[in-house]
């Protein structure tokens, strides 16, 4: 069985030794459509992290009434709190307005010295919101039902920001689903083509092989090899492609490179691509035992 | 027996290849199969090692039956018999001891054990010298040795050889003759296509005539005026 197997596998390595030049220029094409797929990874990856981000910052930030006092408005923040949708709140002092307002824009500080001590910025409450509620209807409605408290003088959300933030990553998730499907049918095609024209190539030897009473999957597995070797081979150039125009352009755009699990997942993607070409392949190459 | 033929008939789109043929062959047997081209010679010999199965009736070959066979004993059924063919089908990018040894490598033998067997039958067939050479290196009587010499690596109860001498000039023709001969003798059963069947000594087989698919009987032939 051992012998059977290594065997198998030598005979799969001449074959690819026969034509390495042609292998290598279907590895070349393998590495640069699968490129276009990895950057379109990492662009989604990025702008991912930053939607995500965008939307944890999603929340809603209510200005109190100057004469409501603090005990009235920490009662306030705990009946807030207390909503559906609602994670955290947090009350923010005129004082604390103030000083976060002197960090966030020390330019315009002397505004605040130029209005005087009677001027003082209005006390107001942030709530944070569960993961759910980070749509723009649940956030309207929650402003909604806020804004008609007493003590509470505006409201403020992304209004504008919100319905267009979540279609986003809608879109961007479905567009990678696709991406990764075109590629998937394509890689298989290309793999299909080459090992039907390997197996076209090998027709003496396969029929040889099989006349000599080889098994069925002796004969087939130069061929899987062969499509395996060509997609997990090909998505690893695409990577290193990939890496080093990521790295050529890390100057000019910020962006991180694809996490750990992605690059498994242009791997696997690449190696199940391959199988199930050569599959396809040898279907239509490998001739019935009737015919 | 080693090959039953119970009324096997084969068409191809209606076109009767073979048809209503009945036919046995026994252990150690020499037959030799003659007739045109055309008459069904290379069917018969594929319904054989069931590279093709029958339209109706049954082939019973080494214990397989082709109306219960799986895909999966071909392998085992294969490795029962030897093939050759007219245009000897060696692997040309593979030596003489590769070639020859490949029956072995398919069935799993260990490295050392298929050294043992190739070496002795190369000298035993007079070949030895030529174990690293390629095909396209080799005369076209070295060639069909050599075909034999794969076909004979794994002792097969059977031996086809489809027109083994059809490619070969008649000095060479009797050499691959003489051969097949001498491999029948030592308990191999032979089955022999051939255009000429006098070729072949009449004392040492049994002749068999295929004219459109149908087994003729000898007297009646008239095939000779074609040869
Ligand atoms: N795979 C096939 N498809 C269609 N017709 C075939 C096929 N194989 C053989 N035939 C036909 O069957 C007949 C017998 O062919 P064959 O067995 O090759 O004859 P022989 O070997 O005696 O020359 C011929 O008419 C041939 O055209
Ligand atoms: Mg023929």
């Amino acid at each position: 069985m051992i012998h059977l197997l290594s065997n198998a596998i030598q005979e799969g390595l001449l074959n690819i030794r026969v034509k390495l030049g042609s292998f290598l220029i279907t590895l070349l094409m393998v590495s640069l459509s699968f490129m276009v797929f990895d950057i379109f990874l990492i662009i989604s990856w990025n702008l991912g992290t930053v939607l995500k981000n965008e939307q944890e910052n999603v929340g809603i930030e209510v200005f109190l009434s100057d004469n409501l006092t603090e005990v009235e408005a920490v009662n306030l923040a705990d009946i807030i709190s207390g909503m559906e949708g609602v994670r955290a709140v947090y009350y923010v002092s005129p004082q604390e307005a103030e000083a976060v307002f002197r960090a966030d824009l020390p330019e315009q500080a002397d505004l605040l010295t130029l209005l005087g001590p009677q001027f003082h910025l209005p006390p107001s409450i942030q709530i944070s919101l569960h993961p759910d509620y980070r749509t723009s209807e649940k956030v309207g409605g929650l402003a909604r039902t806020v804004s008609g408290m007493d003590g509470v003088e505006d409201i403020v959300y992304g209004k504008e920001y919100l319905p267009g933030l979540t279609k986003a990553v809608d879109i961007l998730e479905s567009l990678v689903i696709l991406a990764g499907l075109v590629l998937a049918v394509s890689l298989s095609l290309i793999v299909a083509n080459t090992v039907r024209l390997a197996v076209a190539r090998r027709a003496l030897a396969v029929q040889i092989m099989s006349i000599v009473g080889a098994p069925g999957w002796f004969v087939k597995i130069p061929f899987l090899g062969e499509g395996l070797l060509t997609g997990v081979a090909g998505a690893a150039g695409s990577l290193l492609f990939t890496v080093a125009v990521s790295w050529m352009l890390s100057s000019s755009i910020h962006h991180e490179f694809l996490p750990g699990k992605w690059i498994m997942l242009v791997l696997i993607l690449g190696a199940s691509s391959g199988a199930a070409g050569s599959w396809i392949g040898m279907k239509s190459g490998i001739p019935k035992p009737r015919s | 027996m080693l090959v039953t033929f119970g009324n096997v008939s084969r068409y191809y789109n209606d076109w009767p290849a073979l048809e209503n043929i009945n036919l046995q062959v026994h252990q150690g047997e020499f037959l030799v199969v003659s007739g045109p081209s055309g008459a069904g010679k290379t069917t018969l010999f594929r319904h054989i090692w069931m590279g093709d199965l029958p339209s109706t009736g049954a082939v019973e070959v080494a214990g397989y039956r082709s109306d219960r066979i799986r895909k999966s004993d071909l392998p085992f059924l294969r490795r029962k018999l030897g093939i050759v063919f007219q245009d000897f089908r060696l692997l040309p990018e593979r030596t003489v001891f590769d070639n020859v040894a490949l029956p072995l490598q398919v069935a799993g033998t260990s490295p050392k054990a298929i050294r043992r067997r190739v070496f002795s039958l190369l000298a035993e067939m007079e070949l030895n010298h030529r174990r690293g050479s390629y095909p396209h290196e080799l005369s076209g009587g070295e060639q069909q040795r050599v075909a034999i010499a794969r076909a004979m690596v794994s002792h097969p109860v059977i031996l086809l050889a489809d027109e083994p001498t059809g490619n070969l000039d008649p000095e060479v023709s009797q050499i691959v003759i003489d051969l097949l001969i001498e491999i029948n003798r030592s308990g191999t059963a032979i089955i022999l296509a051939t255009h000429d069947p006098r070729q072949v000594p009449a004392g040492v087989a049994r002749f068999l005539y295929l004219d459109r698919g149908h087994l003729v009987n000898p007297n009646l032939w008239d095939g000779y005026r074609q040869l």
